[in-house]
């Protein structure tokens, strides 16, 4: 297992910088807002690559922990009306529950099972979100959250905060024995069964860990939006976030993290095009899927600093 | 309770024609389709499109329809999806980009209200004190039919011969001189033109807008999980299964309560027997 080298870590630190400057530098609550959604999409972008990136399950229903704990926020603020930093940890819980629910059947299960089993989840939630409005609030949603801390600007380093920590974290276990063996789970499934390692309990931990940062991130966008509504838990979020992990390089974390910031800054730039957004979005997914199948930034980040290890 | 049969029958029967196209093109190609749904949609509107817009006869604009479903079906197969069967992920990714941009594309032109589309059948029939419409009476019929000559083109054929072979063991029935590639596009011009040809018989009673074809991709994955990934008969059975345990869910409970019953499904097959109720392979 090849250890972090001085580049990585001092391109991460440079990019972290840079992260954290550019708001204070442009100095427009408008720009903050926008990079706070880019780095909560980087939090959902680079817990899905824990998972599907490193044991190839491709979970196509990300939005199910995302919109869970995106929820979660919204029924502590608005029916139980409880202090909005007790949202994150539910949220964790909450996403931890539903994966345990998702996971332990169909987990179990080699093939596409899994892939089209979290797609169902997730479009079921968002139609039950509908169908129970009385208490999800229909389309609209709920509203009247609190902001977890005032300033966007402090909120904004906050979620960074939680982003640099995530990435580290899950960084630390792919490379870790654990991640290892997920990427041997990846490779030959039958083959590490026989080597006696509990596939089905390492697919499972690792989905428990996807999700919790994905609850996470869902609370914390609930806590910037202050509100909630179905789409979260719709087909578009799952996607959008796969795209951003294909883009920055599945596999790698820091890559879909990246990945997640540069398409979300793309997306507004491409405000103009309006209803066209979401086709430039397949169209690069497509492009990218025929002419770059490792993805664009960690292979390039790769190539760029073959020459210093 | 004759209610419950009819009405049963026909959500089976428009079931059973998505989701015998879903495993049809799984058992045959591998290919999970995310973009069935935009088939079923892609139906519905051209059905629209051709009957309200154009205001052609029906006989000309529904076949039309089905028939355009089905060569799109076939052009996203040879250009979008084979040249990426070397990655089930790549698959799953290309059907489901093509599924959003269908939808997109659904929504720019035709906007995101709901479509109406004048029924075929206009009368009620009146079965044994139940009045029905028409056009669901014309559904069930239409689809026990194509699956009847589905199953007989299939059993009977020298093509569906093939298509079994090639199902049974893609590289052999190559050895044998099958044109795999070929039997590649059948399928999918099958499996596009049922799902579109559902859409075009529920489009006058059930509403026509950009995200329908979801809902149904994801009943009809269910059906095909329960029924065996892969089998046919399975998915027809499930159909059944489905078909029935929601009108009885919706007649005894609420409407509201119905998606739940897919979902129910789809956790207790996958618990207790994961190949499906008559799926050839185990799943694990």
């Amino acid at each position: 297992m090849k250890q972090l080298s001085i580049v990585d870590l001092s391109g991460a630190v440079v990019v972290v910088a840079l992260l954290a400057l550019t708001p204070v530098l442009l100095n427009s609550n408008y720009f903050t807002g926008v990079l706070t959604v880019c780095v909560i999409y980087a939090i959902w972008a680079a817990s899905w690559d824990f998972m599907s990136g490193l044991t190839g399950r491709e979970n196509f229903g990300h939005s199910l922990f995302i919109g869970a704990g995106a929820y979660t926020a919204g029924f502590l603020a608005t029916v139980w009306y409880a202090n909005p930093w007790y949202s994150l940890p539910t949220a964790v819980v909450v996403a931890i529950a539903f994966s345990l629910i998702v996971g332990f059947p169909t987990l179990r299960l080699r093939g596409p099972y899994f892939a089209l089993a979290m797609l169902s989840a997730s479009a079921i939630m968002q139609r039950l979100c509908l169908i129970f409005w009385e208490y999800s609030g229909g389309e609209e949603g709920l509203y009247g959250l609190d902001p977890l801390i005032q300033s966007p600007l402090h909120y904004y380093w906050f979620v960074l905060a939680i982003l640099v920590a995530a990435v580290a974290i899950l960084t630390a276990l792919a490379q870790s024995h654990w991640g290892l063996l997920l990427r041997a789970i990846r490779g030959d499934e039958a083959t590490c069964q026989a080597a006696g390692i509990n596939v089905t309990f390492y697919k499972i931990a690792s989905l428990t860990i996807s999700a919790a940062f994905a609850g996470l991130g869902g609370a914390l966008y609930a806590h910037y939006q202050l509100q909630v509504s179905p789409p979260l838990f719709s087909v578009v979020v799952s996607i959008t976030v796969i795209i951003m992990v294909y883009v920055g390089g599945i596999g790698s974390i820091y890559g879909p993290a990246l990945g997640a910031i540069m398409l979300t800054l793309l997306t507004e730039l491409l405000r103009t095009f309006g209803e066209y957004r979401l086709w430039v979005y397949t169209l690069t997914l497509m492009l990218i899927l025929f002419l770059l199948p490792n993805g664009l930034i960690a292979p390039l980040w790769r190539r760029l600093t073959e020459r210093f290890r | 309770m004759l209610e419950i049969l009819i009405y049963g029958a026909v959500s089976s029967a428009i079931y059973a024609m998505l989701a015998v196209g879903f495993t049809l093109i799984f058992g045959v190609a591998r290919i999970l389709n995310l973009a069935h749904g935009a088939f079923y949609a892609l139906g519905a509107y051209a059905a629209y499109a051709f009957t309200s817009l154009l205001h052609w006869p029906l006989f000309i604009a529904a076949p039309l329809a089905v028939l355009l479903v089905a060569l799109f079906g076939v052009l996203m197969e040879r250009f979008l999806v084979r040249p990426l069967r070397y990655s089930q992920l790549a698959v799953l990714m290309i059907t489901l980009s093509v599924s959003l941009a269908v939808e997109q594309g659904l929504f720019i032109t035709f906007g995101s209200e709901y479509r109406n589309v004048p029924s075929f059948v206009a009368d009620k029939i009146s079965i044994g004190g139940v009045d029905i419409g028409g056009q669901r009476l014309l559904t069930l019929i239409a689809g026990v039919l194509v699956l009847l000559l589905l199953w007989l083109f299939i059993q009977r054929t020298r093509l569906g011969a093939a298509i079994l072979a090639v199902s049974q063991d893609p590289e052999a029935a190559q050895y044998m001189g099958i044109p795999t590639n070929r039997i590649f596009s059948v399928v999918m011009a099958i499996s596009a033109g049922t799902a579109a040809l559902a859409g075009v018989l529920v489009s006058p009673f059930l509403t026509v807008q950009p995200t329908m074809g979801l809902l149904p991709m994801v009943k009809a994955f269910a059906i095909v999980i329960v029924g065996g990934l892969g089998s046919i008969p399975g998915s027809i059975l499930a159909a059944l299964l489905l078909g029935y345990s929601e009108t009885i869910v919706a007649y005894l409970i609420s409407s509201s309560w119905t998606e739940l019953v897919s979902l129910v499904a789809v956790v207790i097959t996958l618990m207790i027997k994961p190949s499906g109720l008559l799926g050839r392979r185990a799943a694990f």
